[in-house]
């Protein structure tokens, strides 16, 4: 019995705009006769209606499945229609119905209708399924969602009775069970163990061994071995992240939230123990909990894979960013200001040291948000996009020109990511006998070789801009000098390394150059522009403590270490993780720190160096009161704009 | 924990109707009940999982119920089944 053999692309009707109950059954009878399922569509209805009245057929969660048995039935069928914006259908639950299947089976057939009601209550359980369901634009997409889940659903079945049999001839060895876990959740603070620790309580309690690896953000502890897996009846996932998969194909899986873990570890236990779990089989897809899966939005999505990237991506910015504060601390700016924090051999190793840890920031960045989105295939692919976009590698200049930086490395991530999406789909058709060769040669080859052309598409078009900037400051800077002042802060904080910010410094450099005093005040503004987003940021995570993860908050002061240092980098992770209100703020924020500078007349003779240059800045108490206010302001809008964090 | 084996007389077997009735019955009860059918464990408290299990007319189907309440959970769900579950 298949879903697919019942339900035709003409039973089904999307976004219909109906106003009740009973003109939605009329709407899927209509559709039953067009598809040709009745001889008597009036009689029909009146068997629809009689079991209507016997007790509604909303079944809750938006689901409504009206069904009657009746000599007026020619053919078995379903019709389908969606009204996203629900009707009231008598639900059990009281909530409104979306998702409409009506079920007609002929007076004959004994047990048509058990089965097909039975295959898609199977089927609708996941919430995820009947969600992506009533979102559906065409009926074609409708179709092609249930035969996707009506296949893998098959498959698992399959593999069950398979499963089944040898343990049929090998009944519990061990009677208590044994059990492996997974517990994360993003931050990996909290969650993860409070899930694990009530697995392992409450497992001991029952008397069933179990053994969780906890995915912290201190790495995983109490890594499961191969064996221990292999050895295991069932594996429970308790994660609100993705996490390693591949290693459980094959096994009676349980996804579900560290929320489940926390709130009702013996059910899932039990679940575990019974048997009861479907035997998971990796396809590459990212796992997560049904639960968290069911619930979120596109938005939500993207920012779990942009978390995914960021938090990878702090250790280096952190280390790298300390260290390179070190050379400055060390360094003597008098011998040579162009080539502060690597002047004396000390410097320049810390520098070097640090600048190597800077150096990954970008691969990282967009390599694990890949990943996130597309599981191991992605992070290859991610990653050279990321360096492709910290090199700015073009077809011109293979070699590297301007860097897309930061929001390149953002694009590459997401691209990297839905570029191996997308080869799998491709792949998908091909011979079940190249299965192996896919993740060993198609998906890096191809997806490097993809990549690659997008980051050097992208590229030029920013190195285009680069150039462009670079003209319209030249002209400014004859005009109003506060006006470029807040200009250059602005720049400053934009991309953080990116075009924008490379155009502004490298026009600052230019202007220092000309060794007269409006050079030296372009200088002072760009290096208070760009110092300004990390401490804007580190006093927005205390001044503002829900608005940040708690990560973000331990990783806040280090910020102040950076900003004070012209380490504008501190600032990514958290741009990066919520771009559309952080960039602005601190734009803002630098921009007025930027026009202060000039308004004040600062000067600044060194290309870097942060407070450890304030000794040569020229009347450098309203250099530091500019900075104080521009941090301010940054910080204050981070307030206002920024959304509570959602702690997972 | 008790449990007890039983077979579904009624002519259309678990379908929506009784997977209502039977889960509506059940939730009120502090105890897990459980059918076990076919080598699986539906919640019995869930009228999807229920009409998933696809039960149909003679079936055998085990209840069971662990909790407080086990006995009466038990007792309930059985003349339920025996009944008809209402059809």
């Amino acid at each position: 019995m298949k879903i697919k053999d019942l339900l035709k692309k003409e039973g089904i009707a999307l976004n219909v705009d109906v106003a009740d109950q009973n003109a939605a059954i009329d709407k899927l009878i209509e559709l039953h006769n067009k598809v040709g399922n009745l001889s008597d569509a009036k009689a029909f209805k009146e068997a629809i209606l009689a079991r209507e009245n016997k007790g509604s057929t909303a079944i809750g969660m938006g689901i409504a499945v009206p069904h009657g048995k009746s000599a007026a039935v020619k053919t078995a069928g379903v019709s389908a229609i969606t009204i996203p914006a629900g009707i009231d259908y008598k639900s059990l639950d009281g909530n409104p119905s979306k998702l409409f299947f009506m079920i007609a089976a002929p007076d004959t057939a004994a047990d048509t209708h058990l089965e097909v009601l039975s295959k898609l209550m199977t089927l609708l359980m996941d919430q995820n399924f009947a969600n992506k369901l009533i979102e559906a634009k065409t009926p074609d997409e409708f179709i092609k969602i249930i035969n996707e889940k009506e296949a893998e659903k098959d498959k698992e079945e399959a593999a069950k009775k398979a499963a089944a049999a040898p343990k049929a001839a090998a009944p519990a060895a061990n009677s208590g069970g044994k059990l492996v876990g997974v517990t994360a959740c993003p931050t990996g603070i909290a969650h993860t163990f409070m899930a694990a620790e009530a697995l392992e309580l409450k497992a001991k309690e029952m008397g069933v061994s179990i053994k969780v690896e906890k995915d912290g953000s201190g790495g995983a502890k109490d890594i499961l071995t191969d064996a221990e897996i292999a050895a295991a009846d069932a594996v429970i996932v308790a994660c609100d992240k993705n996490i390693e998969m591949g290693r459980f194909d094959g096994k009676k899986v349980i996804i579900t939230s560290t929320k489940e873990a926390i709130h009702n570890p013996k059910a899932l236990i039990d679940k575990a123990t019974s048997g009861d779990a479907t035997v998971y089989h990796h396809t590459g897809t990212v796992a997560k909990s049904a639960d968290s899966a069911a619930n979120e939005s596109a938005g939500r999505k993207a920012y779990k894979h942009l978390m995914n990237g960021v938090s990878h991506m702090l250790p280096f910015v952190i280390g790298g960013g300390i260290l390179i504060a070190i050379a400055f601390l060390l360094d003597d700016y008098s011998i040579d200001p162009s080539n502060f924090g690597s002047n004396t051999p000390v410097a320049a190793w810390f520098k070097s040291i640090g600048g190597a840890a800077f150096g990954f920031m970008l691969p990282i960045l967009a390599g694990f948000i890949a990943q996130s989105i597309a599981d191991r295939p992605g992070l290859a692919v991610g990653f050279v996009g990321g360096y492709l976009a910290s090199t700015g590698a073009t077809f011109a200049a293979p070699g590297g020109d301007v860097p897309s930086a930061f929001l390149g490395a953002l694009v590459a991530g997401f691209l990297g990511g839905y570029i191996v999406l997308g080869l799998r789909k491709i792949c998908d058709k091909l011979p079940a006998a190249l299965e192996g060769i896919k993740p060993v040669l198609i998906y890096p080859l191809v997806g490097t070789l993809l990549i690659g052309i997008v980051m050097c598409l992208i590229n030029p078009i920013v190195g285009a801009l680069n150039a462009w900037i670079a003209g319209v400051l030249t002209n400014m800077s004859s005009g109003s000098i506060i006006a470029l002042g807040a200009l250059l802060g602005a720049m400053m904080a934009t991309d953080m390394g990116g075009p924008l910010n490379k155009a502004a410094y490298a026009f600052g450099l230019a202007s220092l150059a000309n060794q007269n005093e409006t050079g030296y005040m372009i200088m002072a503004a760009i290096m208070v522009g760009g110092m300004v987003p990390p401490i804007a940021i580190a006093l927005a995570t205390i001044f503002f403590k829900n608005k940040f993860t708690e990560a973000e908050r331990k990783s806040g002061p280090v910020n102040f270490i950076m900003g004070l240092s012209f380490i504008t980098e501190g600032a990514i992770p958290f741009a990066a993780a919520d771009p559309a209100r952080v960039i602005p703020s601190l734009l803002v924020g630098s921009g007025v720190a930027g026009a202060l500078s000039m308004a004040f007349k600062c000067t600044l003779m060194a290309p870097h160096g942060g407070i450890f240059v304030f000794p040569v800045v020229g009347n450098v108490a309203m250099y530091l009161v500019a900075l104080l206010i521009g941090s301010v302001v940054g910080c204050i809008l981070l307030g206002i704009l920024k959304k509570n964090a959602v702690e997972a | 924990m008790v449990s007890q084996k039983i077979t579904v007389t009624n002519e259309q077997g678990m379908h929506m109707r009784p997977a209502s009735v039977f889960s509506q019955a059940m939730t009120p009860f502090a105890s897990d009940v459980k059918i076990l059918f076919n080598g699986n464990t539906y919640d019995a408290k869930s009228v999807m999982m229920l009409m998933s299990a696809c039960i149909k007319c003679g079936a055998e189907i085990e209840v069971q119920c662990d909790g407080a309440d086990e006995q009466d959970a038990l007792k309930k769900a059985i003349e339920l089944i025996e009944a008809g579950l209402g059809d």
